[in-house]
């Protein structure tokens, strides 16, 4: 990583937008071979984006991509990678079926003559795994294989490819530690035969433990970019998090009542463990941390969508028992899910249909579901959140992300519930629809209800909550008042960072 | 040595393979008639059809898709050959007939599974019907009986090469000839990758809508050559042959192990299912047991299949960090 060096891939100014989101803006990296570089950013700062259009998925708008020195030429997934351009999803995606020899050589299968040479490939990917340094079986199928395996065989691709820039997105969020000391050296391999590695972390003492170089990224810019040498882990929050905190979130003060939820020591093998906390009625509790640190696994156990094998969940004094969700909705809980399109809505249904859907016992007689009171529940609830839509009978993946937010809200909020859990409330929708999201809760919460609200932007959840948790890796690791959170405390406890 | 065996009884075949000898052994042993010359004839003579089909439905099923117009078509073209040899035409003009015939079904089905991304089930389904009924228009009541059969094809289904009906050489040479293509033509492995994880293989840049619908213009060609084996096979045809043939198919398939999620599975094994279900048939009639339980037989063994698979793929443990030990 001398500097005097040529840079493989130069990305000047890139822009891209997605409708009227702009993802990208002004976003910069430059590559040197033989460097691990470490691209940050909060979620949603626009590090996926820049990695799929280095993949072929996306095309840029605007600006420019150089490799080895030509122009790179965007847009497909086969020329990127002909190109020399190997990106690892944090997902592998792998062909279980196919034995590992074919997966590394997968639609580019070694030939002898004119028919496939599986001999060949099975010794070349033997060759490649122990170039990686580690003990892998070409002959066997991918199906079963560990997350850290699969990853191995993606990076024995790319190798066999002759990439020379190797995109890693997030690879160590699945990965045990000594799964990530075995990634550590082949990135290190990777290194030492001149490529130029990328990796997408957010845990910093990786970070600083294997990168050369860090480039930052915020709101779709590149905001700073240096060699390790010269960061700390300060000055790289510092960067992440950069914005001032406005003063959007429309929170009323709210008296806090007696206590409703209440969870025990909390535990799941392998998801998380010792989650203690309660809320008080009229309190909205702030559930922080990185996608994947376990937020969603706690709430949905809460919920009883799923079973925890320790601790217990008290709702008003009331044990509830696990893994049967519609006992806790009689309860008076309501789960506002993550995923809308696949957890919270029935797609194809009308909007009238999906509102009322959690109130069904109340209005049907006999069965019999009566379809004016399903509309008359509906549109109470439509003008409450002013939702934008034509008739009652559309079907709901016709309205608008935020919209669709909104008749999640409305089918939840008909219960009445006495807590409320939403998870990941305003992803996607634009800010006018966040911020009617945002007074709702609030004003729910004034009006004496629970809110356990987990969400990934920060701003969103110093700005909304009373209290905020924040979880790491499956463990509740952090507590903060309102008064006392600061982005950057949070970030380093869900980080994981030592104050280096 | 011990290495071998263990790679030998992880192939998928090998299960089916055994079942297929202890049905034939039991059967073998309990009527001895079964195990004469004229036994394994049988058997053969009367799997080809299924066999030949399998062959072509393995193509599909690999995909995670189906193909159920096979048996509308090979019907259909049975009765196109019979009636255009009828009326004097050479026994190329009859199969160039036959080819076209699965070739425009192969090609509506691809471009409607391929191109306009419909589901296979739904739109083979369809196809099945619409040929059905075409065919139902043109043969009306007509019957294509034994003096209209083109010479060579009455001669195949008549007659033996050493022993072997002709037209199980003509299904295991059909058999060879895909599995030698399926295991090492590049195009070929990409059904695979298609059936295994169809997104994955858009992202590795294979061209999904190309291959699949080639594999079900194949399937049609197939199907439609597979005609004169119809014919030869029962000398006659009219407007229900070849009636409910897919799903005949389809369990041959499934029996011999080709996953009906995607993904895995040979031609071989395919073959093997078919023959699998027919000794067991005829084994059932040679035990004198009643006929309908053989659709019975047919039914549990299906299910056998496909739970044996479940337990196959959910045994498979996941590896440690240092690999496979």
């Amino acid at each position: 990583m001398a500097p005097n060096q040529k840079a493989v891939l130069e990305m000047r100014d890139a822009a891209k937008a997605f409708g009227g989101v702009q993802a990208l803006k002004g976003a910069e990296l430059t590559l040197y071979p033989g460097e691990i570089h470490a691209l940050l950013g909060e979620n949603g700062a626009g590090k996926s984006t820049l990695l799929k259009a280095l993949a072929g998925v996306h095309k840029i708008d605007s600006g420019s991509i150089t490799l080895n020195g030509k122009q790179f030429e965007q847009g497909s997934t086969r020329a990127a990678r002909d190109q020399g351009i190997a990106v690892i999803y944090q997902e592998p995606s792998l062909f279980p079926d196919l034995t590992l020899a074919e997966n590394v050589f997968v639609g580019r299968q070694l030939q002898k003559g004119k028919t496939v040479d599986w001999q060949g490939m099975e010794k070349e990917s033997r060759k490649l795994f122990e170039q990686l340094g580690v003990n892998l079986d070409p002959t066997i199928r991918a199906r079963g294989l560990s997350i850290a395996d699969q990853q191995i065989v993606e990076i024995a691709k790319a190798l066999s490819t002759q990439a020379t820039v190797i995109v890693m997105d997030e690879p160590t969020a699945a990965l045990s530690s000594k799964e990530v000391d075995r990634l550590f050296k082949v990135a290190r391999n990777l290194e030492a035969q001149n490529c130029a590695v990328v990796f997408v972390s957010h845990r910093l003492d990786e970070v600083f433990a294997l990168c050369s170089r860090i480039t930052v990224m915020r709101d779709g810019a590149t905001v700073g970019s240096a060699p390790t040498s010269e960061m700390n882990e300060a000055k790289v929050i510092k960067l992440m998090v950069g914005r001032e905190i406005s003063e959007l979130y429309p929170k009323l003060e709210a008296k806090l009542g007696e206590v409703v939820l209440k969870v025990e020591d909390l535990g799941l093998a392998g998801q998380f463990a010792n989650i203690n906390f309660e809320v008080r009625a009229g309190e909205i509790v702030g559930l922080a941390g990185l996608v994947g640190s376990g937020r969603s696994e706690v709430v949905r156990a809460i919920f009883g969508i799923d079973k925890y094998d320790k601790g217990s969940v008290w709702l008003n004094g009331k044990k509830l028992k696990p893994g049967n969700p519609s006992a806790h909705m009689v309860a008076g809980m309501a789960l506002v899910p993550e995923d809308r399109r696949q957890q919270g809505l029935f797609m194809s249904s009308s909007i009238n249909k999906n509102s009322a859907v959690t109130m069904l016992k109340r209005i049907s007689k006999l069965f019999i579901v009566r379809q004016k009171d399903e509309g008359k529940l509906a549109s109470d609830w439509g003008k409450i959140l002013q939702l934008k839509y034509a008739t009652g009978h559309d079907p709901v993946d016709r309205l608008s992300g935020g919209n669709q937010q909104k008749v999640v809200l409305a089918k939840w909020l008909a219960t009445e519930p006495k807590l409320l859990i939403v998870d990941e409330p305003t992803r996607g929708i634009d800010v006018g629809t966040k911020s009617e999201v945002h007074r709702l809760l609030s004003q729910k919460a004034q009006e004496g209800m629970a809110i356990v609200m987990v969400s990934s932007e920060l701003p969103e959840v110093m700005g909304m909550a009373d209290r905020i948790l924040v979880m790491r890796e499956g463990r509740m690791v952090g507590e903060f008042d309102r008064k006392q959170a600061t982005a950057e405390k949070i970030i380093a406890v869900a980080t994981g960072a030592s104050g280096k | 040595m011990k290495n071998l065996i263990q790679k030998t009884l992880k192939v998928r075949e090998i299960p089916v393979f055994l079942g297929l000898l202890i049905v034939v052994l039991i059967t073998g042993t309990a009527n001895p008639a079964f195990f004469t010359l004229s036994g394994f004839q049988d058997i053969t003579l009367g799997v080809a059809v299924v066999a030949t089909l399998a062959v072509a439905q393995t193509l599909v099923i690999v995909m995670k898709h189906i193909d159920l117009s096979v048996g509308s078509t090979i019907g259909f073209s049975a009765y196109l050959i019979g009636d255009a040899s009828s009326k004097g035409h050479g026994f190329w003009y009859c199969m160039a007939l036959a080819l076209g015939l699965g070739l425009v079904v192969g090609a509506v089905n691809g471009y409607l599974v391929a191109y306009l991304k419909l589901p296979s089930l739904v739109v083979t389904l369809a196809t099945l019907y619409i040929v059905r009924g075409l065919f139902n228009e043109i043969a009306g009541g007509n019957t294509i009986t034994e003096d209209m059969v083109p010479k060579a094809i009455n001669f195949m289904g008549l007659n033996t090469f050493f022993g072997i009906p002709y037209l199980f050489l003509v299904a295991v040479i059909l058999m060879l000839v895909v599995g030698f293509i399926m295991k090492r033509l590049r195009p070929a492995r990409d059904l695979y990758a298609i059936g295994s994880n169809l997104a994955a293989a858009e992202l590795v840049g294979i061209p999904v809508a190309r291959r699949v619908f080639l594999a079900f213009l194949a399937t049609g060609a197939v199907s439609g050559l597979a005609g004169a084996v119809l014919l030869a096979r029962f000398n006659t045809a009219a407007a229900n042959s070849g009636n409910g043939l897919e799903l005949s198919v389809v369990a041959a398939c499934v029996v011999g192990g080709v996953a009906i999620a995607g993904g895995i599975g040979t031609v071989y094994g395919a073959v093997i299912g078919a023959v699998l279900l027919q000794a067991i048939t005829m084994a059932l009639g040679a035990l004198g047991v009643p006929q309908f339980w053989q659709l019975t037989v047919n039914g549990i063994l299906l299910i056998a299949a496909i739970s044996l698979d479940r337990y196959l793929s959910t045994r498979v443990k996941p590896t440690s960090i240092m690999g496979t030990n």
